[in-house]
Order: structure tokens, then C-alpha cells, then sequence
């Protein structure tokens, strides 16, 4: 055991490192360079302006040095400086990280609980055509471009309703603390988080459904109904909990891309996180912030994969431990 | 497959998304035809709403263009996009899934490896990187979303191949001595092939839905009229103009959901178990 | 006096007295305002982004200020005077005036600011470069001297160009890596309190400006919001109540101004003077051609751009100068919206449909719709074009190397043709790497000598002579093919009063603003 996650956890690091490398080149290949953009954004610039960011940047040496230093930095889990910004990059990351993570984890937490509870539903009653209805209300919610959604949300519940907040991470200048300070980003995160979850929630709702009714098909549960147990009683304690699994696999895998993967809700809702970071810092073409992001996305998603499939082979014995 | 296609039209949801699909397809090769004028032309008076003139049924965008024009015209792109995009996904996913699943061992290793590789990086983050590094056209958006999403067709055809490999037919073709590649070819992968056509329409519509996104952050062709382009331009105006973003937002919508009932109906059709329910 | 008499006195008294109570600017109140797109520093000295300019230039300040009409008025310096031969500038400085950290504002300031913005500053670096020596004779006196009479030298004080840098926190240290670039420090009327990235920055009174009575306001927020349409939605949910020029999409201008409490401007932009063009590469392709370019401006409809793009903001240009720069003429030649003339041109050129790219300006919708209706304008006439997408950096990218044929931009103009208005005409300008010089190659010595001559020229009689004469022969040549003067309205609430009251606009105009409860 300890000799496979050792193992797994080697091949990671090679697997990031490989990344860090491959991102390096990548996203220099893009036109146009941190100092151009700098001069754009001042409006002017001359030949000595440009060459002084350049240099400030440290984009003037010759660029196997430029990533040999990068690589050594991340070594020592230093993941550079942004020029642009005067900042570490890790404290960019570090500062924004919690807001992305409270928004993909609620959105990840609503789309699992509706998807399961709608999967179940569809698996209930499975081939009629409140089936097709829950299947196609759940479609329909993958099947809104999720900008629009968003768009929209913020028409009804802010503009008309005036319920919501339609921007930031809390109200700003207000100053508060404790309990109303958790009502207050409650209230901001309401929108975007249900904007997301409502359309990963088709995903789990149809692996839900199918897992459900694969069990339903098995022995054990031919035998508890020949027993005499109520069908909700069957449905609860033996069938869901079995079906579970191959949606909480997925879910485990899924987990991993909870940091990236937010960037257009952030964009609409002014929300503070890493995948409006990673886009702003693509346009700016700061290298060193967004090659930070990618390190930081990439190593969740390989932690949450072998952390998954740990957990997959623990709790179910068929799986061969040795690869 | 007889009994396949038997199962998948009596199933409802899938034949609403072939029906919806079959317009769809009319309309973009048959539409241009019907309505000859570029969708970029500035036919009438800005933000004329819709269903006030005749001839305008959809109305008109912020620079007077014709937003059902836009609609038809851009079926063509959308669907087009989406096909293309898959299509390579497919082109590159399938040979090396299956490689991995037949050989398995250090070549599946290795391959795997470098699939994970290009699932570790988000991939809308990749896409953009990706269409930035390119600059937008509609080469680079195809070559993005084909890139970012190849790695869950490979996963899935060498799933398939490595149950496969161990049937009969394929030991007793090994056994005749037939060659690795007419295996693959000839026995394995047109047994594999079900659940990969059930991703595959999903797979175009994600990629119909991937464009629309890339639009909408300012990384579209601006040289096509996509439906995706047509929601991003019209998202400033949302206020005083609904139409310009409702009517195509609408379009990707219904597109996307009948690609996906009908990879719901093909996969109940081609797992017929799961069809009939459990009880 | 009867009792009657008195309580009626008195009442007209506190009547009167609130009358001019609602007249008069009120203390206090908070200001919620959106920066767009979020600056990369606040340390104006180093970094001279738009954005940056816009928070920062409430909290540093330069020696002078400008009205809308670009006159000079007194910001650092009290007064001034210039020498008969117009070499000679003298500058009185205000006395008693402290930095936001205590310590006090001298002409050793003004000194170490020249130098550290020799360093540091493109466009300060150009508006010095006739400058021979400053001097301090006393703690409150600067004293510049030419080398030649530069007409344009009283323009250069805004706080964007020239701010005043504080000495005792950056002589001898690395400018760009001081660590007090993250707080900094001015002599403005608000200090920097806060700035949490991707949130907002605070800004806050400072209790020790020098002038009395100011600022009114105790706090300024800038939102930053990456949506237009959010951004939009911010003000009309009432959680924001300054939306400067530029934060939301034209085309929602025209709604958002009949909302409840609401104001809108054009003002406040006179000195940046935003003009718009495309340049057409002087070099290559079919643009190389004069007819060509002439065939361009007389195929473009800017007149319905501006009504439908801009609603109607704005003004055709007619040449390279902005209506309100100085020595503007309009005695040049005219290039109406005319088609059939425009045919007429292709055909003397000999073009023969190659295909010309054109680069859109990745700035937001208004620029693509913009790009979309001049392509069909040249579509009209029987040119071939393709639209080029590219992101900022990829835009920069692309002018700055002239890899285009057909390229949207809009530039400053800074008041006076000297400043902003040669660098992009004349032959030394020519360099590739900078998106803002002379991209378009054009290369005519007589607009060289004009130009150079004008700088230097005196008195302003002469030099509007030799502008004038400018100005004609480059409307004819149409090294590029000017479009708009643009307007950036600034929408706010109405209560918001007096925000905008110099040629810069809310650059440095939280300074006289208040709130009426």
C-alpha cells in the first residue's frame, strides 16, 4: 500500500514537472510579451521604456536559463514573482484560492445532491415519461450556455427582484464581522454557486440513474424483495448505497478540476478567484502567474485522482490492488 | 444493431433530439439558400425588436443586421464546429486508446500517462491558452476544443478493448495468426464502437457549447457569425435588445439538448438492460 | 422690535441660512466608483495605465492642474512665470504642503521627481527633452531652463505626465522594487488605505491637504468589476455611483441615462483628447498607395459610426489634430462619405482585389461592432477585406512589428500637437516595437521640419502658423485614416456634484467633488 502511493505520488510529480515544462514553452509562444503589454496599457512607450520592463521582467536572458531558474523555484515550492503585479506569485494564488474554492465547492456539493436525488427520481421511475421529463429538465440546465445563465440570473434575482447581490465576494466597505459577514458572502454566493451546480448536476443525475437501475437488476436486491422489504426501504439501504459508488468515483475525479474551472461564472459575478486570476493573467501574458495557476490547478486534480482511487479501492474489494 | 435502432425509436427523448437534429441540419445546408444575404449586411434600422416587421421575424442587432439571418447562417458554423472538433477528437482519442488497450503493459503505461498528462491542466484554462497562443480563427477554436477533449475518448476505447481482448473470437483470431492491427480493425473495434457513438454526440455538443464560451470571452472568428458569437456580441445590450442573445442562446440550447437526448436514447438502446428498468 | 417681528427675522435667518446650506458643498459621504481594467500598480511614477492614472491621480499631484479649456491652473505650484525669450520658467511653490506620511513637499521633491521620471517615464522622457537644467534657488522656488523656447513646456505639469515623486522614500533605492511601491504616497487630497486584488481599492480623506476645506468626500471605493454588463448592473442596482468613461458599453449609455438620479457627461477628457484612426501601412501592401488611402476615407461612413456605434457621441475628425487641441484648423481638405468617388480612387490606383487585413481593437464590443460596419463600408466598394482577431497583447504584438494593413487604434493627444500629435507623423518616430510612434511608416521631410520647427517655434502666432501648414498637407497624404474625436461619457448619480471640473476630468477630480444628502 504505502509502496503503491509512494509510487503514484512519484509519477506525479514527474507528471507536473513535465507540465511545468511543456506550459513554460507554451504560453511563450503566444504573440506579444508582458513588457508589450505594459507600454500598450500606458499609452505610450519608447525603445527604453520597453527594454527597462523587459529586463524587470527578466525576459531579456536567453530561455533555457529563464526556465531552469522557474524549475528550481518550484522545486522549493517557490512559484515565482509576478512583475506585473509586485507580488509573489503564490500569495496572488494564495489570496484568491479561497473564494474559488467556496464557490466550486458549494456549486460542486448543489450539483451533487440534486443530481442524485434527480438521478434517483429518473431510475425510480425509469422509463415513463416522468423518466424523460427529469431527464430532459436536467439536459436542458447542461444545455444553457452557462454565460447566458448567468446573465439571466442576475436580470431576475438582482435587477428585478432586488433579492441578491449581483457581484464581488461581500459587500465592500461594510465591515462585517462573524455571523452577518457569513449571511453577506452567503448571500453573494448564492447566484454563481447555483449557476454551476445546476448544469454539472445533468452528469451525476444521469450516472445516477443508470448505476441505479444496473443495481436494481442484481441478485441481492431480487432476494430483499422476495423477503418482503418495502420497495423505499430496498431503494435506500441497498440499491442507492451501492450505486454510489461509481458516482462518487466520478465525483472524486471531478473534484480535481474545482480550482480551474470556474472562470466564466467568476467573470460575470466579479467573483475574486483563481480562474478570473488565470485568464486576466493570460491576456496580460504574465508567464510566471499563469504558469503558477496551471501548477497549482494541475496538482489538485493529480491529488484528488489518486486520493479517488484510493478510496475506490478500498471500499471495493474486487479491484486488484497492484497495477 | 437492427434491434438497436429498434430500441432507440421507440424511445421519446430520443426522437425529439433526432427530429430536433434533422431541422437543424436542413436549416444549415438548405437556409443560406432561402436567404441569400449575408448575415453580416446592415439591412435595417439598429435594435428593431422582433415580430414588428415583416421580413424581420427575429429582429435586428446593435448594427441593424438580421438576427434570424444570423440564426441560419450560423447553424452552419455551430454544427459544423462541432462536428469538426469531434471528428478529431475522435481521429486521435480511438487509435490511441485502443493501441493501449490491446498492447497493454508499457505501452499502455506510457500512453495513459501522457493522456492523464493532458487531463491534469483544466481544460476550458487549456482552450484558452491554447486559442490565445493561436489567435482566434476558426482553426485555432477547432484545434483547441479537439485537443482538450480527445483524452476521455481514449480512457473509454481502451476500457472497452481491454474487456474485449480477452473474448473468444479475438483468441481465436489470435490463434489463426492474424496480425495485431486487422484484430483491432476487424474484430475488437466495431464491437467497442457503442459507447464511443454515446460520447461522441455528447462530445459535439460540448464542443457547440466550448465555442459559444470562447465567443463570449472575445476569442471567436470574427470573420464567421456563430451562435456563440452572436450571444457575445448581443450581452452588452442584453438590457434594451433580449432577442439579440435570447433567439441564438435558444439555438445552442435546443441543439445541444437534442445531441444529448440522443446520446441518452443511443445508450439506452445500445445497453438494452437499462432500457427496460429494473423491475 | 415686536416679538413678531424678531421670530420672523429669525425665522427668514435659518430659512436663509439652509438655503445656502443646500447650496454649498457638504462633508462626508463615500463614494463607490468602478476601475476598469484593475491597474497593475498605483505607484504612478513607474506605471502609467489608464487605470492607474484614474486612482492615482487623487493621490499624487502635479505642479499644475488644467481646466477644460486646458489653462493652466495652480496645483503644487502656486504661481508662474515665464521669461520674455520663453526659456525660462519659473514655478512658486506652495508652502506648508506634507506627503501622506508627514514629512514635507520641498523643491528637493520637484528636483529628484525630474530625475527619477528621466528614468522611468516614456512620455515625460519626450516632454523634457528640451529642458537644460532645473534648479531650487530656495525650498519653495523651482526654476526650469530650455534650451529652446518649447510653446508646449506649460502643458507637461498634469499629474499623469509629471507627478511629484516623494525623495526621502526613493532617492537611492531601486525605483522599481521598492517595497513602498505597494502603499503609495502622495501629497493628494486621499491616501491609499486598502487593495484587495480583483476586489477593490479604498482610498481616504486626507485630514492634512493643503487645501483647506478639501476633500469633501471621506472615502472613495473603486469597484473592479470584469463584466460591462455587470458593471452596468452595479450602478443601476444602486451599488455603484461613479461609472468613468469607458466602464460601460456604448450602447448602454443611452439607457442608463434615464434612469432615476442619474447624470451624464462627455466633459472631462479635453486634455487626453481621445482621437481614433486606422493606420494604414505606409509600407506595403495596397495601402502603400496615396490613392488607395484617399479611396479609404472617402469609402468610410463616420458619420453613421458615430451616430450608431457611438450614439452619436463625439466628433468626425477632420484631420490629425483633435477639435480641441491648440492650432486645430479645419482648412484642409475634406473627405465626405462618397462611394463612387471612393470607386473612383480604387480604380486610379490599380487595385485589383487583393485582400487587406484588418485588426479590430480587442477593447470590447463597441470596437468589433465598429471593425464590422467600416469592412462592410469597404466591402461596398469592392474591397477584398479579412478581419484579424487577435487579443491586447496579440494587437501590440502585431502593430508594434507592422504586420498589418488595416489596424483600429485610438490615441492621446495631451493639448497641444507637440506632445501627442507629431510622434506619429514624423521620420525619427519610426521604430518597430512601440505600438504609439510612427507605425504607419509615412516619411515626408518637409512634415519632419514643420514639426520640428513648430516645437521650438515663438511666439504662438508662429508656431499656429506652421501647424496650420501641417495640417494641410497631412490631410491630403492620409498617412492614416482618421475617424473619430471620441467621447467617454462619464455617467454618476446626480447627488454626486462637481466631479468634474478639469481637463482631466476623475483623474484628479475627487478633489472638489461632494455628495448632497
Amino acid at each position: 500500500m504505502i509502496s503503491f502511493i509512494a509510487q503514484r505520488i512519484a509519477k506525479a510529480i514527474i507528471v507536473l514537472l513535465a507540465l511545468v515544462v511543456l506550459n513554460f514553452f507554451l504560453i511563450r509562444m503566444a504573440p506579444g510579451d508582458p513588457a508589450v503589454v505594459m507600454a500598450g496599457e500606458a499609452g505610450a512607450g519608447d525603445q527604453l521604456f520597453i527594454a527597462q520592463l523587459r529586463e524587470k521582467f527578466g525576459l531579456d536572458q536567453p530561455l533555457p536559463v529563464q526556465l531552469f531558474l522557474y524549475v528550481k523555484g518550484i522545486l522549493s515550492l517557490d512559484l515565482g514573482f509576478s512583475f506585473r503585479q509586485q507580488m509573489p506569485v503564490s500569495k496572488l494564488i494564495l489570496d484568491r484560492l479561497p473564494a474559488t474554492l467556496l464557490l466550486t465547492g458549494t456549486a460542486f456539493a448543489i450539483s451533487l445532491a440534486f443530481g442524485i436525488l434527480f438521478g434517483a427520481l429518473a431510475a425510480r421511475f425509469a422509463g415513463t415519461w416522468a423518466d424523460t421529463a427529469i431527464t430532459i429538465a436536467a439536459l436542458i440546465f447542461y444545455a444553457t450556455p452557462l454565460f447566458w445563465v448567468a446573465l439571466m440570473a442576475i436580470l431576475l434575482f438582482s435587477v428585478t427582484m432586488d433579492w441578491l447581490p449581483s457581484f464581488g465576494y461581500e459587500t465592500v466597505g461594510a465591515g462585517y464581522t462573524g455571523l452577518p459577514h457569513v449571511l453577506d458572502v452567503a448571500a453573494h454566493l448564492i447566484l454563481p454557486a447555483t449557476t454551476i451546480g445546476l448544469f454539472f448536476m445533468a452528469t451525476y443525475a444521469r450516472m445516477t440513474r443508470a448505476s441505479m437501475l444496473e443495481v436494481n437488476r442484481l441478485d441481492f436486491v431480487k432476494t430483499a424483495r422476495a423477503k418482503g422489504l418495502s420497495d423505499t426501504v430496498i431503494q435506500r439501504r441497498h440499491v442507492l448505497r451501492n450505486a454510489l459508488l461509481p458516482v462518487v468515483t466520478l465525483a472524486g475525479l471531478q473534484a480535481g478540476t474545482l480550482v480551474g474551472g470556474a472562470v466564466l461564472t467568476e467573470t460575470v459575478f466579479a467573483w475574486p478567484g483563481i480562474g478570473r486570476l488565470m485568464y486576466e493573467a493570460l491576456l496580460q501574458r504574465d508567464y510566471n502567474l499563469l504558469l503558477g495557476v496551471f501548477v497549482v490547478c494541475s496538482a489538485m486534480v493529480l491529488a484528488f485522482n489518486l486520493i479517488t482511487d484510493l478510496v475506490y479501492r478500498s471500499v471495493d474489494p474486487r479491484i486488484e490492488f497492484a497495477s | 444493431m437492427k434491434q438497436a435502432s429498434r430500441v432507440l425509436l421507440r424511445n421519446p427523448g430520443g426522437m425529439i433530439g433526432i427530429a430536433i437534429l434533422v431541422i437543424a441540419v436542413a436549416v444549415a445546408l438548405f437556409g443560406p439558400l432561402l436567404f441569400p444575404t449575408s448575415p453580416w449586411r446592415m439591412v435595417q434600422r439598429p435594435f428593431l425588436p422582433p415580430f414588428t416587421l415583416s421580413g424581420f421575424p427575429l429582429g435586428t442587432d446593435a448594427l441593424g443586421r438580421d438576427v434570424m439571418a444570423g440564426i441560419i447562417y450560423g447553424a452552419r458554423v455551430s454544427l459544423l464546429v462541432g462536428l469538426i472538433s469531434t471528428l478529431a477528437s475522435l481521429a486521435v482519442g480511438i487509435p490511441l486508446g485502443a493501441t493501449a488497450g490491446y498492447f497493454g503493459g508499457k505501452v499502455d503505461d506510457a500512453l495513459m500517462r501522457f493522456t492523464e498528462f493532458f487531463q491534469t491542466v483544466p481544460s476550458f484554462a487549456l482552450a484558452i491558452v491554447l486559442v490565445a497562443i493561436m489567435q482566434p480563427s476558426i482553426v485555432s477554436i477547432v484545434a483547441a476544443i479537439a485537443i482538450v477533449s480527445w483524452p476521455p475518448v481514449a480512457r473509454l476505447v481502451r476500457g472497452e478493448v481491454l474487456s474485449l481482448r480477452t473474448r473468444e473470437y479475438v483468441q481465436a483470431a489470435v490463434v489463426t495468426g492474424q496480425t495485431n492491427w486487422w484484430i483491432i480493425w476487424r474484430e475488437i473495434l466495431p464491437n467497442a464502437l457503442s459507447p464511443v457513438i454515446v460520447l461522441a454526440s455528447l462530445m459535439v455538443a460540448t464542443a457547440i457549447l466550448l465555442e459559444s464560451s470562447l465567443s463570449f470571452l472575445g476569442l471567436g472568428d470574427p470573420n464567421l457569425m456563430s451562435w456563440g458569437y452572436m450571444v457575445g456580441a448581443g450581452r452588452t445590450v442584453i438590457r434594451q435588445a433580449w432577442w439579440i442573445t435570447v433567439f441564438p442562446g435558444i439555438a445552442i440550447l435546443v441543439s445541444v439538448l437534442a445531441l444529448n437526448l440522443i446520446g441518452e436514447g443511443l445508450n439506452d438502446a445500445l445497453n438494452p438492460r437499462l432500457a427496460k428498468g429494473g423491475r | 422690535m415686536s416679538k413678531r417681528k424678531i421670530l420672523m427675522s429669525l425665522a427668514t435667518m435659518c430659512m436663509l441660512s439652509t438655503a445656502a446650506m443646500a447650496q454649498g458643498p457638504k462633508a462626508g459621504g463615500v463614494v463607490n466608483a468602478v476601475i476598469q481594467p484593475e491597474p497593475p500598480s498605483l505607484m504612478i511614477g513607474l506605471v502609467q495605465n489608464g487605470p492607474t492614472q484614474m486612482v492615482a491621480g487623487n493621490i499624487y499631484e502635479g505642479l499644475l492642474r488644467y481646466s477644460p479649456k486646458l489653462d493652466p491652473l495652480p496645483g503644487l505650484a502656486e504661481s508662474w512665470s515665464v521669461s520674455e525669450d520663453g526659456k525660462v520658467y519659473t514655478f512658486k511653490l506652495l508652502k506648508g504642503v506634507t506627503w501622506h506620511d508627514g514629512k514635507p513637499f520641498t523643491s528637493a521633491d520637484v528636483l529628484f521627481s525630474i530625475e527619477f521620471l528621466k528614468q522611468t517615464h516614456a512620455r515625460a522622457r519626450g516632454n523634457l527633452v528640451q529642458l537644460d537644467k532645473v534648479e531650487a534657488p530656495d525650498e519653495s522656488t523651482v526654476v526650469f531652463t530650455l534650451k529652446q523656447p518649447f510653446g508646449p513646456f506649460i502643458g507637461i505639469f498634469e499629474v499623469g505626465s509629471l507627478p511629484m515623486i516623494p525623495k526621502h522614500i526613493y532617492e537611492g533605492t531601486d525605483f522599481k522594487t521598492n517595497p513602498a511601491n505597494n502603499t503609495p504616497v502622495g501629497t493628494g487630497p486621499f491616501m491609499f488605505k486598502e487593495w484587495q486584488k480583483g476586489s477593490f481599492i479604498r482610498l481616504v480623506k486626507n485630514p492634512n491637504y493643503h487645501v483647506k476645506g478639501k476633500p469633501n468626500i471621506d472615502e472613495i471605493y473603486w469597484h473592479v468589476i470584469p463584466d460591462a454588463a455587470a458593471r452596468s448592473v452595479a450602478y443601476e442596482t444602486g451599488k455603484v455611483d461613479v461609472l468613468p468613461g469607458g466602464s460601460v458599453e456604448n450602447f448602454d449609455v443611452p439607457r442608463l441615462s434615464k434612469l432615476k438620479n442619474t447624470c451624464v457627461t462627455g466633459a472631462g477628457w479635453e486634455f487626453f483628447s481621445p482621437h481614433s484612426w486606422l493606420w494604414l501601412n505606409n509600407r506595403s501592401g495596397p495601402t502603400a498607395n496615396k490613392k488607395f488611402r484617399q479611396a479609404l476615407m472617402f469609402a468610410i461612413d463616420r458619420n453613421m459610426a458615430k451616430d450608431v456605434v457611438w450614439n452619436g457621441l463625439g466628433k468626425v475628425a477632420t484631420g490629425p489634430s483633435g477639435s480641441s487641441i491648440k492650432y486645430y484648423t479645419s482648412a484642409v481638405p475634406k473627405y465626405d462619405y462618397d462611394p463612387a468617388k471612393a470607386k473612383a480612387l480604387l480604380k486610379e490606383a490599380g487595385y485589383n482585389g487583393e485582400k487587406v487585413r484588418m485588426l479590430p481593437l480587442p477593447y470590447g464590443e463597441t470596437w468589433q461592432r465598429w471593425a464590422e460596419m467600416v469592412r462592410q463600408n469597404l466591402q461596398d466598394v469592392g474591397i477584398n477585406v479579412e478581419m484579424i482577431a487577435t487579443d491586447v497583447p496579440g494587437w501590440n504584438q502585431k502593430v508594434s512589428e507592422w504586420d498589418y494593413d488595416i489596424a483600429f487604434t485610438y490615441l492621446y493627444q495631451y493639448g497641444d500637437p507637440a506632445l501627442g500629435v507629431g510622434r506619429n507623423y514624423v521620420s525619427s518616430q519610426i521604430a518597430k516595437g512601440s505600438p504609439f510612434n510612427n507605425v504607419e511608416g509615412y516619411s515626408n521631410p518637409e512634415i519632419d521640419r514643420l514639426f520640428a520647427d513648430g516645437a521650438v517655434a515663438f511666439p504662438d502666432s508662429a508656431r499656429e502658423e506652421i501647424y496650420a501648414k501641417a495640417q494641410k498637407i497631412l490631410v491630403e497624404d492620409v498617412p492614416v485614416a482618421w475617424m473619430l474625436e471620441l467621447q467617454f461619457p462619464t455617467i454618476t448619480r446626480c447627488s454626486v456634484k462637481n466631479l468634474i471640473t478639469t481637463g482631466i476630468g476623475v483623474n484628479d477630480g475627487f478633489r472638489d467633488a461632494w455628495i448632497e444628502k
